[in-house]
């Protein structure tokens, strides 16, 4: 692993999961390593953050999780976005814009 | 919709949990195997692979706990599992687990049953719709419990009441009932028609009463009554066909016409109501003198319902305004309310838990009681951590491996917390048994000669509630610290070294000297308050309390004349007299030691051509051979001779009235005269024919009270033109038993008509008389000896376990030659020095109290050094027992044996 890897934001997982299923269904490791890749490599997630945060996820109804064969043929539970999940990402894109240009113009003023 | 999800959730997780965790299990195993193929992918050994796997996801049992822990319910399932497991450890412990559960209990119970006396007593509310808005008027001086109001007085606060609606009148007597020939006593209550309306009470039975039915004689259609509800079980069988029927009372047909309310005891806490009649009944009950329009009786209880938006502060007004007023209609002799009774005030209070006499008794015990039961609780807690925290040391181990297989701390915290919760949870139901017992055999204590107060002590959901949130309370004190303790387990440190690295930090001692502070203040307050009792009980009294046996008659169901009621007397008296075993035997009008209250009569002599009057003397009509059957000493001249009676009158002063009446001079042969009046007026001609001659003088009595001084006395004897339905026999014979039974065959065989005079003997009302100081001095005592006992447990316990702790350093120095004194020394000095920490600080603890103690009760003497070193000495005495067996547990070690030990 990478040992410079940025620790998560408190908040931004959820985001960084919801954003790594936009795409389609994958399961736990697929949803680790899709991190690592849309952010560069600089979130590394750990199977013991992102297990409770899928299993929450999943309790809140944001997530749909089955069963599924992996492209090894192993067997694996796929994620995927549910319509309140895809809002709840929308949302969270938006919060987080917000968030992002505030803390960006407090940094540049003088 | 999301809450939805959250539902489903939690139903899954809580009904289909062992497919969720297989589930969990499966994927989380997926997982490793992906990351191992990846490893196998990047060029590694299969095995290599896993193994890199297994560190990157770092425990397949640590991430499902941590799965585990965001679940939807996992709280309430963890929880339960830790319960579970709590369960299952505590019932491998049994000694351990009955110790902490008794010793909790033991507080528990305590606490419920004082507090139960305390709610039944104190907080308790009228079972009256909306009790909030009832006022009481009082009657009081500074400083002296309230007295009643007078039925003029009630007559003139009703017509000047502006802030309630409206206001009764109440009074308890004691009835005789008439049941197919056998006259049994029922407690009795008498209340103006408007009550049921200012109270809002209805019935559950049959019609109330109203203001047609309080006038006299009940109306046209005579007196109507209801029952009391338990008193209609009791003697009805709750027959609902007695609404209609008559019923003797006094000599007197009443109609039923309704039952009480069921829980409804009446307005008087502690006096149960068994038959409620129009207040106009007092001319029954007091016949030939009522007293419902004199000014000079002070008997009602009075209670109002304040107007919606009124306030106890505008009453409190509106009194201030009427005062004056009041005075004046209640009373225009001005002998009473602007007499003797002027520093008396009108006020009003709280009317929501009616009138206790109790509560004016016993607030100040209770209040005490609450203090030692409190402190006996934060002791049973003290005992419980320290039994738990040494259990803890010994488990250091157990915690280690739980928390290396993944126990978070706070699980292990919240593990040592269930298993105190589950331990409390069982002192609880325990407790409230005890509780429960103990309220019910004090409450038997409160008796007065003749009658329990019936107070209700079944635990109810106030009392549940009470015990409950002291549970908890005790739960959390006794097991926060230990929970902290254990969830600080550092697994690799602690897995290797076991148990030996505990210190004595770790098994609480500090928490030693806290029991025994604890123990030295109860042990103390104990001394203060027996002390106190055995002071009043050694003191002389005045009467040879020996062989004397007591009654009171009531003669007012047969509806004597007074002429009548006074030759019945006479020929009861001579009935005893004439019984087998009986040395002498004497009426009296006024019992004694009933705290009673006598005043309104004066008494004057005349001396150097002045008159000096006094009001405080108390006038106690008798026959003659009193002061032999009351075993009271004529100190001078002569006491009463049967020749006396019929004669010119004559009259025994006691000792402290001789000497304010006839300071520096002979009072034998002097008059005190009758009447007369305030001293202050000049020139009051005084009537010779009020006039008594003093014969004797008798020894000082403390006729009323046993805890206040002898008050002036003056003796005379009774007429038999003019006696009382009311009357107190005293008979000193061979035995009380045949003293008694004389009493009641003569009352039966002169007044068959009579209800059973109330037999007792002088020590029983002794007994009942100092019932506060009997109940402080046994209950303090008793928790006291617990609090000792369970501070030397405590004690013996953490020496016991401190001695196996350093097994091996004493082995060691045994090893290296240290003589078995020194072993002995070390253990006993450790338990010593908690204890002397212990005494110091509960001897400063026990001074606080002992001022509390003085402030609620007078009799309790200030704590002296003789006291608090006795209780220290006792302490420390039975501490050195408690550290003996341990210490010498320590010198029989063997080095060698001790230095293998683990």
């Amino acid at each position: 692993m990478n040992p410079e890897s940025t620790e998560l934001l408190q908040g931004t997982l959820d985001l960084l999961i919801l954003k790594s299923l936009e795409l389609g269904s994958l399961h736990g490791l697929g949803i680790s390593r899709r991190i690592e890749q849309i952010t560069h490599g600089t979130f590394v997630v750990k199977p013991g953050s992102l297990f409770p945060a899928l299993h929450r996820m999943e309790e809140q109804g944001w997530l749909h999780a089955e069963w599924g064969a992996s492209e090894a043929n192993r067997r694996a539970k796929y994620y995927r976005l549910t319509r309140a999940g895809q809002k709840q990402l929308g949302e969270e894109t938006a919060r987080w814009g917000r968030i992002a240009g505030a803390i960006g113009r407090a940094l540049e003023a003088t | 919709m999301e809450s939805l999800a959250k539902i489903r959730s939690l139903v899954r997780n809580a009904i289909r949990r062992a497919r969720v965790e297989r589930d969990l299990d499966d994927e989380v195993r997926s997982y490793a195997r992906m990351l191992a193929d990846e490893g196998r992918d990047r060029g590694l050994s299969a095995q290599e692979a896993r193994r890199q796997a297994l560190i990157d996801l770092g425990g397949v049992e640590q991430v499902k706990e941590q799965v585990r822990e965001v679940r939807m319910g996992t709280r309430l399932e963890t929880i339960w599992q830790d319960l579970r497991y709590a369960a299952r450890m505590l019932r491998k412990n049994p000694g351990f687990s009955a110790a902490v559960a008794l010793t909790l209990a033991l507080g528990i119970g305590a606490n419920a049953a004082i507090f139960t006396l305390t709610y039944a007593v104190i907080l308790k509310s009228l079972p009256v719709p909306d009790p909030g808005q009832l006022v009481r008027y009082t009657f009081r001086e500074r400083g002296v419990s309230d007295l009643s109001i007078s039925g003029p007085a009630y007559d003139s606060l009703r017509r000047h009441e502006t802030v309630n609606q409206d206001i009764l009148a109440w009074s308890n007597t004691d009835l005789a009932v008439d049941e197919n020939g056998t006259v049994t006593r029922a407690s009795g209550a008498l209340m103006t028609g408007n009550g049921f309306r200012v109270l809002e009470l209805r019935t559950y039975l049959g019609r109330v009463f109203g203001e047609t039915d309080d006038v006299t004689a009940g109306g046209p259609n005579g007196y109507q009554a209801l029952l009391g509800y338990d008193y209609w079980k009791r003697h009805f069988q709750q027959n609902s066909g007695i609404v209609g029927h008559p019923l003797n009372v006094n000599g007197r047909a009443v109609t039923v016409i309704g039952v009480l309310p069921e829980g409804f005891d009446g307005l008087i806490a502690g006096t149960p109501t068994d038959l409620l009649l129009p207040l106009s009944f007092e001319e029954v009950t007091n016949a030939p003198h009522p007293m419902r329009h004199f000014a000079g009786s002070f008997w009602l209880t009075v209670v109002g319902r304040l107007k919606p938006g009124e306030s106890l502060a505008a009453a409190q007004a509106n009194l201030r305004a009427t005062d004056a007023v009041v005075r004046e209609e209640a009373d225009p002799s001005h002998m009473f309310l602007r007499g003797f009774f002027a520093p008396f005030k009108f006020g009003v209070e709280s009317g929501r838990g009616g009138r206790s006499f109790l509560k004016v008794d016993y607030a100040g015990p209770l209040l005490i009681l609450e203090l030692l039961v409190g402190l006996l609780l934060l002791l049973c807690c003290a005992n419980t951590a320290l039994l738990m925290l040494a259990r803890a040391s010994g488990r250091t181990r157990e915690f280690a491996v739980r928390s290396a297989l993944g126990a978070s701390r706070r699980r292990l915290f919240r593990q040592v917390l269930g298993e105190v919760g589950l331990l409390a949870a069982c002192g609880l139901v325990i407790g409230v048994w005890l509780g429960w017992v103990a309220a019910r055999a004090l409450v038997a204590m409160l008796a007065q000669v003749g009658q329990a107060p019936e107070l209700d002590v079944t635990p109810r959901i106030t009392i549940l509630a009470f015990a409950a949130a002291v549970t908890i309370l005790s739960a959390l004190a006794s097991g926060l610290w230990p929970a902290l303790r254990a969830s600080r387990t550092a697994p690799a440190l602690d897995l290797k070294q076991g148990e030996t690295l505990s210190s004595s930090k770790r098994l609480g001692s500090w928490i030693v000297p806290l029991q025994v502070a604890i123990s030295v203040t109860l042990l103390s307050a104990a001394s203060l308050l027996g002390g106190a009792l055995v002071h009043l009980l050694l003191e002389h009294t005045g009467f040879g309390s020996d062989r004397l046996v007591m009654a009171d008659v009531d003669l007012s169901p047969a509806k004597p004349t007074s002429k009548q009621a006074g030759q019945d007397a006479r020929q009861v008296l001579e009935a005893v007299e004439n019984a087998p075993g009986v040395q002498s035997a004497a009426v009296l009008l006024g019992p004694p030691l009933h705290n009673g209250w006598s005043a309104g009569h004066y008494f004057s002599v005349e001396q150097h051509g002045a008159v000096h009057s006094d009001m405080q003397t108390w006038p106690e009509t008798v026959s003659p051979d009193y002061f032999a059957a009351m075993g009271t000493q004529i100190l001078e001249g002569r006491g009463f001779a049967k020749a006396d009676e019929g004669g010119s009158a004559v009259c025994v002063l006691s000792a402290s009235a001789a000497a304010f009446f006839f300071p520096n001079e002979e009072p034998v042969g002097r008059s005190v005269y009758s009447g007369g009046s305030d001293p202050s007026k000049d020139g009051v001609h005084l009537d010779p024919k009020d006039a008594c001659r003093v014969i004797g003088i008798a020894e000082d009595v403390r006729f009323q009270s046993l805890r206040e001084p002898p008050p002036r006395m003056l003796y005379s004897l009774a007429s038999d033109d003019d006696g009382a339905t009311r009357f107190t026999l005293a008979v000193r014979g061979s035995g009380s038993g045949l003293s008694a039974a004389a009493l009641r065959n003569a009352a039966k065989q002169v007044v068959p008509l009579a209800p059973e005079p109330t037999i007792y003997t002088f020590r029983e009302l002794v007994n009942a008389h100092l019932q506060q100081e009997r109940m402080l001095t046994a209950l303090s005592t008793c928790f006291a000896a617990i609090a000792l006992l369970l501070t030397v447990l405590g004690l013996y316990g953490l020496l016991a376990r401190s001695v196996l702790l350093r097994t091996r350093e004493i082995g060691l120095r045994l090893a290296l030659g240290a003589p078995r004194r020194e072993a002995l020394l070390l253990v006993a000095s450790q338990g010593m020095r908690l204890v002397l920490i212990g005494a110091t600080l509960g001897i400063a603890v026990a001074l606080v109290v002992s001022r509390l103690l003085r402030s609620l009760l007078f009799d309790v003497r200030p704590a002296d050094a003789v006291t608090l070193a006795g209780v220290a000495a006792v302490l420390v005495a039975v501490a050195l027992l408690a550290s003996f067996i341990p210490a010498r547990r320590a010198t029989k070690l063997n080095p060698t044996e001790a230095l293998r030990h683990e």
